[in-house]
């Protein structure tokens, strides 16, 4: 079964914070790391972990919210991969309290990839292992597809009316990421942030909610506000 | 005296426009795979000097000191590669990389008093004519393809054109020594579809904004970036993800499209 075959069949049809979890799990499961998790910054306010691979995931994560430093935080600001072969490594010292605070909980390598939505790098999705060393190529290769998929919780989280309304087990995030990735969603998303004064992420969860709310496809309701049959109200 | 100038090959079976395409497919081919940048320049060189009918075809390359060195030939044979050496201080490869142009020598016994080092050398070794191409990237020029032949004559337009196509072929072969994987292609490939998803959502964002249609928001936007020497999706960037600098962006292109009849 290809990589994304794998992912997507963990993720199910869990959204939010849980498809987020089950994404991590399946990455410790396949990418030979011990610890994984998805966090989101975003606006500089809302920064977090996501989703995780269970508790001391959760724990080396947010530590670099804390810290102010870390993986996440420079996938995001580098909008890059970031790859720590060994934190213990003495030319190492791109972080200076956080690697020394994951060497304390005995990890020495840390990888990072970028989570993007509507265009804007949104967050990382972040690997740990005890073990030093680089990745494999094909295991970076498949974090990077995770990543990709991990857009999708993302866009859930965003919006916190939508969990319940896409809580739908059939529902498939490959399928719908290709589809907000269309051309046309991605013109309606630009013509929202004119019209709402926001952020193109924003604007693409704006797009989105209101589809789930009428019950349409983002595509058709992109359609609409590029024709200006439809005009979507600010907050 | 008139020289003769060698135009399509005499051989029937193939056309050289099918063997050059060949060649390019073929060389490009080893880009995408895992490629030693001398065993491939050397294949390079090899192509070339068949295609081209010249007898022997080397490329040096400049070093950080501004030094022409060899990196590949046709030949390993001790005089010949003796005479590529010699090309780090004159002959048609110097003039070449000085100039960023093409130089062709169709006789070179008429040439002692420009080089008198190598011409007699290149006398020596057998050959008649030389000519090289440079090899460019990023607006330098990092080196030159130096083609000999053993008759005298120019090389023919389409000669030149084949020469420049190989040169470009070792430019982009020595500046990706290191081949692509899996893991390095991903990120270049997320990398191209945001671009693309910014220059659309730049599109609809312009059609709100300036109130024209998506297909005229590109026009613009596109000929606003050609206009101002920017990258198109620089532009779209900066207009979606710069909060700060969109009010002033959008006023440029704004005053750009007025200035600008459509």
């Amino acid at each position: 079964m290809a990589i994304h075959d794998q992912l997507l069949a963990a993720v199910g049809g869990r959204r939010g914070g849980q498809a987020a979890d089950r994404l991590c799990d399946a990455c410790v499961l396949l990418f030979d790391v011990d610890a994984a998790a998805i966090s989101l910054v975003f606006d500089g306010a809302s920064s977090g972990t996501l989703g995780s691979s269970g508790a001391p995931a959760r724990t080396y994560d947010e530590l670099q919210f804390t810290l102010g430093e870390g993986p996440c935080l420079d996938s995001v600001s580098l909008r890059t991969p970031v790859l720590v072969a060994d934190l213990a490594d003495p030319d190492e010292a791109r972080w200076p309290i956080y690697g020394p605070a994951l060497l304390s909980h005995e990890i020495r390598g840390v990888f990072a990839m970028p989570v993007l939505v509507a265009g804007e790098h949104i967050g990382a999705l972040d690997l740990f292992r005890a073990q030093p060393g680089r990745l494999e190529e094909n295991h970076l290769a498949g974090a990077i597809v995770a990543a990709e998929l991990a857009g999708m919780p993302m866009l859930d989280v965003m919006n916190d009316d939508l969990l319940a309304a896409v809580n739908d087990p059939d529902s498939n995030a490959w399928t719908e990421l290709h589809a907000l990735s269309r051309a046309e969603v991605s013109q309606a998303t630009g013509m929202l942030v004119a019209q709402l004064g926001v952020e193109p992420a924003d604007a693409l969860v704006r797009l989105r909610a209101y589809a789930y709310a009428v019950g349409r496809s983002s595509t058709d309701v992109a359609r609409d506000i590029l024709d200006r049959r439809l005009r979507l109200e600010a907050d | 005296m008139p020289y003769e100038t060698r135009t399509e090959c005499e051989m029937t079976e193939t056309p050289r426009e099918t063997r050059v395409l060949e060649a390019v497919v073929s060389l490009v081919d080893s880009l995408l795979y895992d490629f030693d940048v001398v065993d491939l320049l050397t294949e390079l060189t090899e192509r070339c000097a068949h295609l081209l009918d010249v007898e022997a075809a080397g490329l040096l390359l400049v070093d950080p000191l501004e030094q022409l060195r060899l990196l590949a030939a046709t030949s390993e044979e001790t005089h010949e590669l003796e005479l590529f050496q010699l090309q780090a201080d004159q002959g048609p490869c110097v003039e070449c990389y000085s100039s960023g142009q093409p130089v062709s020598v169709a006789d070179l016994q008429a040439e002692a008093d420009r080089w008198p080092r190598f011409v007699p050398a290149a006398l020596q070794a057998g050959f008649a004519s030389v000519h090289a191409v440079p090899l460019r990237a990023a607006g330098t020029v990092m080196g030159a393809l130096g083609l000999f032949g053993a008759r005298t004559g120019a090389l023919s337009d389409a000669d030149l054109l084949v020469g420049q196509t190989l040169a470009h072929v070792a430019s982009v072969a020595i500046l990706q020594e290191h081949p692509p994987t899996p893991f390095t292609v991903m990120p270049q490939l997320r990398s191209a579809l945001t671009s693309r998803i910014l220059v659309e959502q730049a599109k609809g964002f312009l059609r709100e904004t300036l109130d024209v249609s998506v297909e005229q928001a590109f026009q613009l936007l596109r000929s606003y970036a050609r206009a101002n020497g920017e990258h198109l999706t620089d532009v779209a960037r900066r207009l979606m993800t710069d909060r700060h600098s969109r009010p002033v962006l959008i006023a440029a292109i704004s005053e750009f499209a007025s200035a600008t009849p459509s």
